[in-house]
C-alpha cells in the first residue's frame, strides 16, 4: 500500500487539469440540466457567471497565499467587513465605500503579513486571529445585524446584464483576473511570489526579499477579499454578518481544482479562474436542477476534502513544511540521473 | 531560515525548560487575575457570586469541545475547524433519536460524532491532507447531510422524553460543568498514562521520527479526532438538551473559534506535542471571563469574537518570541 | 587569506589556514571528514565568521557577516543542495533576485544575457523556458554555476560538485569550470574525487585535522602520494574484542536487495560482528540501511532476520524483526527534542510495555533507567533531550536499540556526526559493548578513522552497488581511502 502511495507520489501532475475539470464542467453544465427538462439559455449562463463574480476574487485572494506557500484563513473575515465597511461608508458615494474598503483590506494584509514574515508565524494560525479580528470587527460595526444600502440602484448597475451574460460586476472580477494574472506572469514580483512559494530558502540565498514578497501578498490578498465584500453588499444592497464558511470552501476548492498545490510555489491566476469558473458552473448546474441548498454543499465539501486529500499525497503540505522548519535537514529528492540527455 | 549554523555551546539544563512552561501557567494566571481586578472595578455584577457562577456554566460545553481540540493539536494536525458543526449536528440527532430512549440516543450521537471525526483523522494523517482544508471541507458536507435529513426545519425532541436531567442545574452549577470536570481528568488520566495517549504526543511533536520508530502515525491521528468527535457529539447534546430544540443556526461555529482560542490561550501552542488539557480549560475559563465582561458590559456577539481575535494574535506572538529567546 | 583560524566548540577546525588562490586558477582542497574543509568553505561564504585571521580579495580585506556579504564581495558556493527553484522556469532561476532588475520583466534584453550564461556552460541547446524540475540533476548543477558565474563571480567554490552525476554530465561541468577559470574566475574545487581532482586542478591543498598540510602543483603529485598525504597516522584500534560463537547462519542476511538507488545489494553479518558499509556520499550505503529499517517503500529483495523473512518497507516491520535503525538525522527522523531521555529512550517499545492499552509505568521506568545507565545518561533523565550536546543526543538515540535480547541488528547510519571526539569513543565503546552482548551491528560511515577503528568487516560501495567486501585485518587504510575516493574513475551507466 505504501508502495503504490510512494508511486503516486512520483508521477507528475497531469497538464491542465483545470482546463481540463473546467471542460467538464461545462459539459455536465450544458447536458445535464437540459436532459432533467429544463431549459438551457444565456440566463443560464449569466448566473454562473454571476456566482463567479461573488467568490471568484476570494478564490483569487485566497490562490495568490498558497502560491507563495501560505494560506490566508482571514480572506473570509475581510469579506464580511469589506461589505459592511463599504455600506457605511458608501452611503451615497459608492465609490468611497470601495476604496475604504480595499484600504482596509490592505491594512489588514499589511499587518497580518508584517507579523507572519517577521515572526515566523504558521500563516494558518496568523490569519485565524486575524479572522476572528475582522469577522468581529464587522459584526461589531453592524451591530450583529445586516445593515441594508440604501442605495438598491448601485446594484442593479452593477449587475445588469451586459451582452446578454455578463455584468459590471463580472467585469469588474474578470479585470482582477487580468491584472493580477499579467503580474504574476511578467513582473519580477510574480516571479518573486512563485519563488518564495516554491522555496523560500533557495530565494533567500538567492537575493530576493522574502519578508517584503511574503507581506505584499497578504496585501494583495486583503485587497481582493475586501473588493469583493464592498462588490457583493452592493449587488445586494445589505451587508452580510456571517457569510459562513461557505465562500472559503468555493475558494480552497477553486484554487487546488486550478492547480494551485497546498505546498506553494505552483498555480496561476488563469487555473483559478478556471477552477472558480468550474465551480461556479456546478453551483449554477444545481441552482437550474431546483437542487435544495444542501446538495451544493455536500458535493463541494466532498470535492474540497478530495482535493486535499490528493494534494496532500502528491506533495508536502505547508503544514508538515512548517512542522519541519525547527529542523534543519531538508528532504531532497536528488533525481534520476540521465533525464533528458544533452548533446555533448 | 538561511546560514543556519548553530554556534552557541548547547547547556545541558532541562531547568530553562521547565522555567518557560511555569512561566506559561503564571502568565496565565497573573492575565486572569488582571482581568479579575479590571472587571470587578468597572464592570456592575462582575465579581458577584451570580456573575462567576454565570461564567463557570458558560464555560461547560465549550470546555468540552475544546478538550476535544486540545487532542487534535496534541496530535499534530493543527486543527479541527469541524466541531462546531458536529456539535451542531449532533444536537440535532440526539433530539431526533431520543424516541429510542435517551440513553441509547446519548451513545449513538457520540458514536456518530466519533466516526466522523475518524474520517477526517483518516485523511489527515493517512494521506498527509491539509488539516485545515479537510476539516472545513468535511464541515460543509456534515452541515450539507444535516440539511439533507432535517429538510433545514428545526429539529424538536419527542413528547414525553425526560431529559431535562441532562440541562439541570445541580449545586448551582449546570450538569456541564460537572461533565466538564470529569471528561478533563479522564482525557488527561488516558493521554498521560495510555499508550495511545503517549504516541499521540510523539507523533505531534515530529511525525516523520514517529513513523521512523515504527509508531502507526495514522491510527493516532484518528484516536485524537475520535476523542475530538465524541467531545463535539457530547457537547452537542448537552447543547441540545438545554435549549430544547436543534436547528442548522445553532450557532456551532462560535464553539470551533472559541475552542481553538482556548486551546491556544491555554497553551498548547498550535505545536504538537506539548500542553495539557487542563490549560485549554485554564485558557476556557480566560475567554469566558472576558466574554461575560463584554457582555455585561452591553457588547454583542461580534465584540467577544473581535476580542478573542486579537487574544489569539497576542499569544502567537508571546510564544514565538519566548521560542526564539531560547 | 592569511591565518585564518576557525575554533568551532570544543573542536578546532581550522588552526591557522593559509591559503593562496590566483585569478584564474582551479585549486582543490582535498582531505577526508572532519578535515576542516567544509568549516572553511562555510568561513568563505559567509556562513560562519571565522575566530581568527583575515580574508582578502583581489587584495581588498573583507569580513563577512552575513552571506549576503559573500555573494557582495562575489563568492559563490554552489554544493549538492540545489538551490534552484524547482516549479520556475531555468531563465527565471538565471535572473531571480538580481539587483536593479526591472519591475516588468522584458524577454528581450534579458535573453541575450540568458543564452549567454547557458553558452559559458556548455548547456546552449537548453531552451530557457523549460522548468528546471524537468531537468536532470547533472543540467541543474550546470544552471547552478550558470547562476554563480552571472553575478560576476570572482571566487567560485564547488563543493563536491559531482557527487551523484554520470560521467557525462561530470565532462560539462568540468568543460564549464575550465571556462570559467579562462574567464578570470577563481575555482576552489572541493572534492573527494581524486581522480578528478588531478584531472582538472591546477593546485591542490590537502588538510587534515583542521590543518593544511601542503600546497602543491598537481603536475608534481601521483595519485597515491595525494592519497598518503591525506591519510597521515591513523589511529586503529588494536583490542581483540571476543569472537562470539557463530550461529548456525548469520543473524541478518540480505539477498538482492534492490531499491531506485541500489542495484543488487548481498549481506550477512553474524552475531557480535561489526560491520561497515563505507562510501562516500550518493553511493548507497545510508540507502542500504534505510531499505533495511523499512523507510523505503520500494524496496525490494528478500531479508532475513534469524532465519525469518523481514518484510520490507514497513518500519514496524522491521523493528519486530529486531532490525533498530539509528538515521543520520537524528534531529528530524530520530529524537524527540522536547520529550525527555526516559520518553525517547523507549518510544520504540511501548507496545511491549503496555498492557490492556495502558503503560505498565513501574516497567518502563525500569527499562528507561536501564537503558540510561548502559548509555551513561541516567543523571539526565528527565531532561528534554534537545537540550543536549550532539554526543549525549546520539548516546540517547543509540540507548533505544538496545537491550533487545537475543535478536538485535543495529543499523546505524553516520553514529558519530556532529559529535565531538571524546563523545565519538564513547560511542563507539558502547557500539562495540552492543556487538560483544550479542548483537549484528551494520553501520554506515564516510569517516575512514570510524571504519578501520569499530569494523571487523568493511564492504565498499559507490553508485548503488558494493565494489569489495573484506575483513578488517586485510584492508590498508590507502586501498580503503582509494576505493572510497573513486581514483580510478569507473564508467558509470547511469
Amino acid at each position: 500500500m505504501s508502495a503504490l502511495i510512494a508511486k503516486l507520489k512520483r508521477t507528475p501532475l497531469p497538464r491542465s487539469s483545470a482546463s481540463m475539470t473546467f471542460l467538464l464542467m461545462t459539459v455536465m453544465f450544458a447536458v445535464v440540466p437540459v436532459a432533467a427538462g429544463s431549459t438551457f439559455s444565456t440566463f443560464s449562463v449569466y448566473t454562473a457567471l454571476q456566482i463567479f463574480g461573488t467568490y471568484g476574487l476570494i478564490a483569487l485572494a485566497l490562490g495568490i497565499t498558497m502560491i507563495a506557500g501560505q494560506f490566508d484563513l482571514s480572506t473570509l473575515g475581510m469579506y464580511s467587513l469589506g461589505g459592511m465597511v463599504a455600506v457605511k461608508l458608501g452611503q451615497g458615494a459608492p465609490m468611497t465605500g470601495v476604496a475604504a474598503a480595499v484600504l482596509v483590506g490592505a491594512v489588514a494584509g499589511l499587518i497580518q503579513g508584517s507579523i507572519v514574515s517577521r515572526f515566523r508565524i504558521n500563516s494558518m494560525a496568523v490569519t485565524l486571529g486575524g479572522f476572528l479580528v475582522l469577522l468581529g470587527l464587522s459584526r461589531t460595526l453592524g451591530d450583529d445585524r445586516t445593515v441594508s444600502y440604501d442605495d438598491v440602484g448601485v446594484g442593479i448597475i452593477l449587475d445588469r446584464p451586459l451582452a446578454a451574460v455578463l455584468s459590471m460586476h463580472t467585469l469588474v472580477v474578470l479585470g482582477c483576473f487580468v491584472l493580477i494574472a499579467t503580474v504574476m506572469a511578467r513582473t519580477r514580483l510574480g516571479r518573486d511570489i512563485r519563488a518564495v512559494g516554491g522555496d523560500a530558502r533557495a530565494s533567500h540565498i538567492a537575493g530576493v526579499h522574502v519578508e517584503r514578497v511574503t507581506t505584499g501578498v497578504f496585501v494583495i490578498s486583503g485587497v481582493l477579499a475586501g473588493l469583493a465584500g464592498a462588490l457583493n453588499a452592493f449587488t445586494l444592497s445589505s451587508a452580510l454578518v456571517n457569510p459562513g464558511f461557505a465562500p472559503l470552501v468555493f475558494a480552497g476548492t477553486a484554487a487546488l481544482i486550478g492547480g494551485v498545490g497546498l505546498a506553494g510555489g505552483r498555480g496561476t491566476a488563469w487555473g483559478i479562474a478556471l477552477g472558480a469558473l468550474s465551480l461556479s458552473l456546478l453551483q449554477a448546474m444545481f441552482g437550474m436542477l431546483a437542487s435544495p441548498s444542501w446538495v451544493s454543499s455536500i458535493i463541494t465539501g466532498v470535492l474540497l476534502a478530495a482535493a486535499a486529500a490528493f494534494s496532500g499525497l502528491r506533495r508536502q503540505t505547508v503544514w508538515m513544511a512548517w512542522k519541519r522548519s525547527m529542523s534543519h535537514m531538508t528532504n531532497r529528492n536528488p533525481g534520476r540521473l540521465g533525464g533528458n540527455g544533452i548533446s555533448p | 531560515m538561511t546560514g543556519e549554523m548553530v554556534l552557541t555551546v548547547p547547556t545541558e539544563s532541562g531547568r530553562k525548560n521547565r522555567r518557560s512552561i511555569g512561566r506559561a501557567e503564571t502568565l496565565l494566571a497573573v492575565a486572569t487575575l488582571a482581568v479579575l481586578v479590571y472587571g470587578a472595578l468597572t464592570t456592575d455584577g462582575f465579581l458577584t457570586l451570580e456573575g462567576l457562577k454565570a461564567t463557570v456554566s458558560g464555560v461547560g460545553i465549550l470546555g468540552i469541545v475544546a478538550v476535544g481540540m486540545t487532542c487534535v493539536t496534541l496530535s499534530g494536525s493543527l486543527f479541527c475547524l469541524t466541531l462546531g458543526s458536529t456539535l451542531t449536528i449532533s444536537s440535532m440527532a440526539f433530539l431526533s433519536w431520543m424516541s429510542i430512549g435517551v440513553l441509547p440516543a446519548l451513545v449513538l450521537t457520540i458514536v456518530m460524532g466519533a466516526l466522523v471525526c475518524a474520517v477526517q483523522g483518516l485523511l489527515i494523517g493517512g494521506l498527509a491532507a491539509n488539516p485545515i482544508v479537510v476539516t472545513v471541507g468535511l464541515g460543509s458536507l456534515q452541515i450539507g447531510v444535516a440539511s439533507w435529513l432535517t429538510n433545514q426545519s428545526t429539529v424538536y425532541p419527542p413528547a414525553g422524553a425526560s431529559y431535562q436531567w441532562l440541562s439541570a442545574v445541580y449545586a448551582g452549577l449546570p450538569l456541564s460543568v460537572y461533565v466538564l470536570v470529569a471528561l478533563v481528568l479522564a482525557v488527561a488520566a488516558w493521554l498521560s498514562w495510555s499508550r495511545t495517549g503517549q504516541l499521540i504526543r510523539l507523533v505531534g511533536e515530529n511525525s516523520r521520527a514517529a513513523r521512523a520508530a515504527g509508531i502507526p502515525v495514522t491510527g493516532t491521528v484518528v484516536a485524537g479526532f475520535v476523542i475530538a468527535g465524541g467531545c463535539a457529539a457530547l457537547g452537542g447534546v448537552l447543547l441540545g438538551a438545554t435549549d430544547g430544540n436543534a436547528t442548522l443556526l445553532s450557532g456551532g461555529d462560535r464553539y470551533t473559534y472559541d475552542a481553538i482560542a482556548a486551546v491556544l490561550v491555554g497553551g498548547a501552542a498550535a505545536g504538537g506535542g506539548r500542553g495539557k488539557v487542563q490549560h485549554t480549560v485554564y485558557g476556557a475559563l480566560f475567554i469566558a471571563l472576558i466574554s461575560n465582561m463584554l457582555l455585561l458590559r452591553g457588547f454583542g456577539g461580534g465584540a467577544q469574537m473581535l476580542v478573542t481575535g486579537v487574544l489569539v494574535l497576542i499569544v502567537l506572538l508571546i510564544f514565538q518570541m519566548r521560542r526564539r529567546v531560547r | 587569506m592569511a591565518g585564518v583560524t576557525k575554533s568551532y566548540g570544543a573542536l578546532h577546525a581550522l588552526k591557522g589556514i593559509d591559503l593562496t588562490v590566483e585569478a584564474g586558477e582551479i585549486h582543490a582542497l582535498c582531505g577526508h571528514n572532519g578535515a576542516g574543509k567544509s568549516t572553511l568553505v562555510k568561513v568563505l561564504s559567509g556562513i560562519v565568521r571565522q575566530d581568527a585571521g583575515t580574508m582578502a580579495i583581489d587584495g581588498r580585506t573583507v569580513d563577512f557577516h552575513h552571506p549576503g556579504d559573500a555573494q557582495r564581495a562575489g563568492v559563490s558556493v554552489v554544493d549538492q543542495e540545489i538551490s534552484l527553484i524547482p516549479a520556475l522556469s531555468v531563465r527565471e532561476n538565471l535572473l531571480l533576485g538580481l539587483p536593479n532588475a526591472p519591475f516588468f520583466v522584458r524577454h528581450a534584453t534579458s535573453e541575450l544575457f540568458v543564452k549567454g550564461l547557458l553558452a559559458r556552460v556548455g548547456l546552449e541547446g537548453l531552451n530557457p523556458l523549460t522548468l528546471v524540475e524537468r531537468l536532470s540533476l547533472g543540467e541543474r548543477q550546470l544552471v547552478e554555476i550558470a547562476r554563480a558565474l552571472g553575478r560576476g563571480g570572482r571566487l567560485l567554490i564547488l563543493d563536491e560538485p559531482t557527487a551523484t552525476l554520470s560521467d557525462v554530465e561530470i565532462d560539462l561541468v568540468f568543460k564549464a569550470v575550465k571556462t570559467a577559470a579562462s574567464e578570470g574566475t577563481s575555482v576552489l574545487y572541493v572534492s573527494h574525487r581524486l581522480g578528478e581532482v588531478l584531472e582538472i586542478c591546477d593546485k591542490v591543498s590537502v588538510f587534515r585535522d583542521g590543518n593544511k598540510v601542503t600546497t602543491s602543483e598537481v603536475g608534481k603529485l601521483v595519485k597515491r602520494s595525494l592519497i598518503e598525504l591525506m591519510v597521515g597516522e591513523v589511529k586503529g584500534d588494536d583490542t581483540v574484542r571476543p569472537v562470539l560463537a557463530a550461529e548456525v547462519s548469520p543473524r541478518l542476511q540480505v539477498r538482492g536487495l534492490q531499491t531506485p538507488r541500489l542495484h543488487g545489494i548481498d549481506l550477512a553479518v553474524d552475531r557480535g560482528r561489526i560491520v561497515a558499509l563505507a562510501g562516500q556520499i550518493g553511493s548507497g550505503a545510508g540507502d542500504v540501511l534505510r531499505a533495511l529499517a523499512g523507510l523505503v517503500p520500494e524496496a525490494s529483495g528478500l531479508v532475513f532476520a534469524e532465519d525469518k523473512r523481514v518484510r520490507l518497507g514497513s518500519p514496524s516491520a522491521s523493528l519486530r524483526a529486531g532490525l533498530s535503525y539509528v538515521s543520520n538525522d537524528r534531529k528530524s527522523e530520530g529524537l524527540f527534542l522536547e520529550q525527555s531521555t526516559q520518553t525517547n529512550l523507549v518510544a520504540t517499545r511501548l507496545d511491549s510495555l503496555s498492557r490492556a492499552g495502558f503503560v505498565r509505568s513501574r516497567a518502563l521506568r525500569s527499562i528507561a533507567s536501564g537503558l540510561a545507565r548502559i548509555v551513561g545518561l541516567e543523571s539526565k533523565m528527565a531532561s528534554p533531550v534537545g537540550t543536549f550536546s550532539g554526543g549525549n543526543q546520539q548516546k540517547a538515540f543509540l540507548g533505544r536499540c538496545l537491550m533487545r535480547g537475543d535478536k538485535g541488528v543495529l543499523l546505524l547510519d553516520e553514529p558519530t556526526r556532529g559529535v565531538d571526539v571524546a563523545g565519538r569513543s564513547e560511542i563507539h565503546r558502547l557500539i562495540r559493548d552492543a556487538a560483544t552482548a550479542g548483537n549484528a551491528v551494520v553501520f554506515a560511515s564516510t569517516e575512514l578513522d570510524e571504519i578501520l577503528d569499530l569494523a571487523d568487516e568493511v564492504v565498499t560501495l559507490s553508485a548503488g552497488r558494493i565494489v569489495s567486501a573484506r575483513p578488517r585485518a586485510e584492508v590498508t587504510t590507502e586501498e580503503l581511502l582509494s576505493d572510497m575516493t573513486h581514483v580510478e574513475r569507473e564508467v558509470v551507466n547511469p
